[in-house]
């Protein structure tokens, strides 16, 4: 009875402060004057500017996606299964893009392209003009997302690689050299892995706003932002919205009755078993320097490009100075939210791993879909939910923007809470039970701490997402109460290429907190395990 | 529990703490203040005034993607909620619409008294300072351009660029000149602008670039992006369009501060708005890199800061600017294809 009626409970706290600000927003598209009325819906579909917007989007988040794939599948497997060297190294420099807000990555190339950039003395200013030319726009676009995203692959296709039970690729190489191995065996085991990684990068790339703004290439995200913001036009920002809603709609169907059902199959097929790394031989070098070449294109050069720009001490000084209140904040914010997402990733995910009520599915269903909306439609409804003198408290306070993390990013907590609980054998729950062990002593005393490398790795990761996020917290920060990637962003206009440079690596900076955080774990519970 | 869940709890219980305890001291001596100016060259100023008065300034600024009217519209939604005690208008249009949408409340600043009656509201709704103009900024080695009827002109074919009317300051400048010229003149110059390809960019700080990169001859863009493009001598020049006498002058767009109804600071806001309107705000104002024209007389100003009183401006009312202004949208709208 506890265990039901608290988790009810969050669920509909969850779906309160999360799912109905959303949900107000599209029902009030629907009653502009207090009447049904679908006109505004007739005239946005019948605009030729929607669809030009709905292909920009689309092929942007295509093109990025099968880049990334194509990219990122082969990085993994040679992350995870080959004996290059300084394969962590390389998986470290690639994730750095993924940890920082993307549009970072896009100030980065155009400082570098710049007349007075590095690449232009290098290129000549001839080429960069011309490269400077095609990075506004989609090209550009396309090239920052894959290099942002690129991780999402890399990683998941070296955690799924390393589910794969090494007694079938064995046996596989008594007969076929490793190529046909991978084609084979590895490659099909770990397709849904490899499809999940996609449908994460199209989600990110179709909601992503920092990088399109900033390139000027016009897409949903931007639209709505710039709807609501320049024009004030409610009505078109929701308009812009409902397509990516649509869109969004089917990635969670696709999810739901594809995908998920496959996840679970492979995870019973988990091998401890030594693996025999795939020798390079004669390929080692040359595949090094592609390597290389990679991480130069996709990760050294932009970084550069900030570093170059942002040499003096002096200036570095000022700004952090400058920005400590910004950083503070970032930090602060970030952590409540990472702790509000482990709060619902732990009891929903149990909701959904344990499958507590039949509509788990729905709930689960509903965080996905935020996750896959654009910031700005969530800011949008957020500020038409507590925008009244009644719930000032919160609209005033960084409450507004920490519910808005709630939102965005709850799917983060509870995927990686229901993973966590799916490791955890549910007879250890129940034995219990049956001694007379009431819910929430189970949860405190086994479930919890069972879960506890979970529920940290869950902290840092939400901490993370929303230490970077700038599609919700710029539609809705209060006054004073702006975070570093905020800042970063309104300071563009018109500021000294030094200080959004500077400002670029103190957000870089601290974002690596996490992230080393992250791997002293991980090292930690590597070492207990092999001792 | 664990130690490591207690650590978690206690970091998140004094960062919970921290932040109440910094809005509760914040509210106690505070001011809100929706900037639309550059936060670059905005907030030294707002700094400043916090150090010498010790009022705690809590500032939401513009993105450039808002185009500038970003926080005018957040006071809009929030007219029953007001958030905001002080709008620092980067032109003095939007206090106009704040006017008449009832979002701002009456001031008369004793640091106004200076500022020409042009660039202030007769009733106190919002006052001027620091002004921006509207120039050319131009190609060094061809000084041929005089006028904004240059960008008619056929030996200007395609050598020419904007930023796009639908925003900023350039909505401003074609719906002044609706309000100069008369409708039909207005939109015929708009079609011969058309038909002699003058290129859209996105902003001023774009066409200043596509100038300075000479894709393009000349762009009119706001006195701020021309001086800094002059001063980091990148071989332009800056100039102030119809200043032949008789002519039609160049439109000057003050900053403005304007009260806010119902802000839940007024003594402390009053006491912002006097100090954006002091000439010591102008005068740094004018030494900073936007290089803002001082409306009071006698501010000391850069060499290449012309005085307010050597410029021919155009005779513009901006009510009527800002009426033409919300009347004209959806011309603008078919005008740029959105």
């Amino acid at each position: 009875m506890a265990k039901r009626a608290t988790l009810l409970l969050i669920a509909f706290i969850f779906i309160l402060v999360s799912f109905l600000p959303v949900l107000t927003l599209l029902i009030k598209s629907l009653f502009p004057h207090g009447n049904f009325f679908i006109g505004n819906y007739v005239v946005l579909f019948q605009s030729s500017r929607t669809w030009i917007l709905l292909w920009n989007s689309l092929s942007f988040a295509v093109v990025t996606t099968v880049l990334a794939l194509f990219l990122g599948v082969p990085m993994g497997i040679l992350f995870s299964k080959t004996n290059l060297p300084f394969k962590g190294l390389f998986t470290l420099l690639f994730t750095i893009p993924f940890i920082v807000p993307s549009y970072m990555i896009a100030v980065g190339w155009f400082y570098a392209l710049v007349p007075q950039g590095f690449l232009a003395r290098i290129l000549g200013t001839q080429v960069s003009e011309i490269m400077l030319h095609s990075f506004f726009g989609f090209r550009g676009a396309v090239l920052v997302m894959t290099s942002v995203l690129l991780p999402v692959v890399v990683i998941l296709t070296m955690t799924y690689l390393g589910l794969v039970d090494p007694r079938l690729e064995e046996a596989a190489r008594l007969s076929s050299g490793w190529i046909l191995t991978l084609r084979k065996i590895s490659l099909p085991i770990i397709s849904p892995g490899v499809f999940l990684a996609g449908l994460l990068v199209f989600t990110l790339t179709l909601g992503e706003f920092g990088v399109p703004s900033f390139l000027r290439y016009s897409v949903f995200p931007v639209e709505a932002f710039t709807q609501f913001s320049a024009f004030y036009n409610f009505d078109a920002a929701i308009g812009a919205a409902v397509p990516l809603g649509i869109i969004t709609l089917f990635i969670v169907i696709i999810e739901r009755f594809f995908l998920r059902k496959k996840n679970f199959e492979l995870m019973e097929t988990i091998g401890k078993e030594a693996r025999i790394p795939i020798e390079l031989n004669q390929w080692k070098p040359w595949i090094l320097i592609l390597v290389i070449i990679f991480a130069l294109v996709l990760v050294i050069v932009p970084l550069a490009g900030l570093i170059i720009k942002s040499s003096s001490l002096a200036t570095f000084q000022k700004t952090f100075k400058n920005s400590m209140d910004s950083i503070f904040r970032s930090l602060m914010y970030a952590s409540i939210g990472a702790t509000l997402l482990t709060f619902f990733g732990f009891f929903i995910g149990y909701l959904l791993e344990r499958k507590v009520f039949r509509f788990a599915w729905a709930i689960d269903s509903v965080t996905f879909f935020l996750f896959a909306l654009p910031g700005t439609v969530i800011g949008i409804g957020l500020i038409g939910m507590w925008n009244h003198p009644t719930t000032n408290f919160i609209y005033s306070s960084a409450a507004v923007i920490i519910l808005g993390y709630a939102a965005q990013y709850a799917a983060l907590g509870e995927r990686m809470m229901a993973a966590t609980y799916a490791q955890i054998p549910y007879s250890m729950e129940e034995v219990a039970q049956i001694t007379g062990v009431g819910w929430f002593r189970r949860l405190s005393g086994i479930v919890a701490p069972m879960a506890n490398r979970g529920l940290i790795t869950t902290w840092l990761v939400g901490f993370l997402f929303c230490l970077k996020d700038v599609g919700v917290t710029m539609m809705i920060y209060p006054p004073g109460h702006d975070t570093l990637p905020v800042r970063i962003f309104t300071l563009m206009a018109n500021s000294p290429e030094e200080t959004i440079a500077t400002l670029c690596l103190l957000m870089l900076g601290i974002a690596f907190l996490p992230l080393g955080a992250l791997g002293i774990i991980f090292k930690k519970s590597r070492f207990k395990s092999s001792c | 529990m664990p130690k490591k869940y207690l650590k978690i709890i206690i970091f998140f219980t004094t960062a919970c703490v921290f932040s109440s305890v910094s809005t509760t001291y914040a509210r106690t001596n505070e001011v809100v203040v929706y900037v639309s100016e550059d936060q670059v060259f905005s907030e030294p100023i707002l700094k400043d005034f916090e150090k010498e008065t010790g009022v705690k300034v809590k500032a939401l600024y513009d993105t450039e993607e808002a185009k500038s009217t970003g926080v005018m519209n957040r006071l809009l939604a929030e007219k029953n909620n007001p958030q905001g005690d002080v709008y620092w208008a980067n032109e003095p249009i939007r206090a106009v619409v704040l006017k008449q949408k009832g979002i701002s409340a009456a001031y008369f600043s004793p640091n106004a008294k200076d500022i020409p009656s042009p660039f202030k509201d007769p009733e106190g709704y919002w006052t001027g300072f620091s002004a921006r103009v509207r120039v050319f900024v131009a190609n060094q080695e061809r000084a041929a351009f005089t006028s904004i009827c240059d960008y008619t002109d056929e030996k200007w074919e395609n050598k020419a660029v904007m930023a796009n009317p639908l925003f900023g300051t350039t909505t401003s400048w074609v719906a002044a000149l609706f309000t100069v010229w008369g409708d039909e003149k207005a939109k015929a110059f708009m079609s011969l602008l058309k038909q002699n390809g003058v290129k859209i960019s996105t902003s001023n700080g774009e066409s200043t670039t596509l100038v300075v990169n000479k894709q393009f001859l000349f762009a009119l863009v706001d006195s701020d992006d021309a001086t800094n493009a002059v001063r980091s001598g990148k071989g332009v020049q800056q100039i102030y369009p119809d200043q032949e006498e008789g002519g039609l002058g160049s439109l000057i767009l003050p900053n403005a501060a304007i009260l806010i109804k119902g802000g839940k600071n007024p003594e402390n806001a009053q006491r912002l708005i006097d100090y954006l309107l002091s000439p010591e705000t102008e005068r740094k104002l004018a030494f900073a890199d936007c290089a803002q024209i001082p409306l009071h007389p006698g501010v000391q100003t850069p060499p290449d800061v012309k005085k307010i009183e050597k410029i021919r401006s155009m005779k513009v009312d901006y009510e009527a600017v800002a009426k033409k202004l919300q009347e004209i949208q959806s011309y603008l709208k078919g005008w740029v294809g959105h």
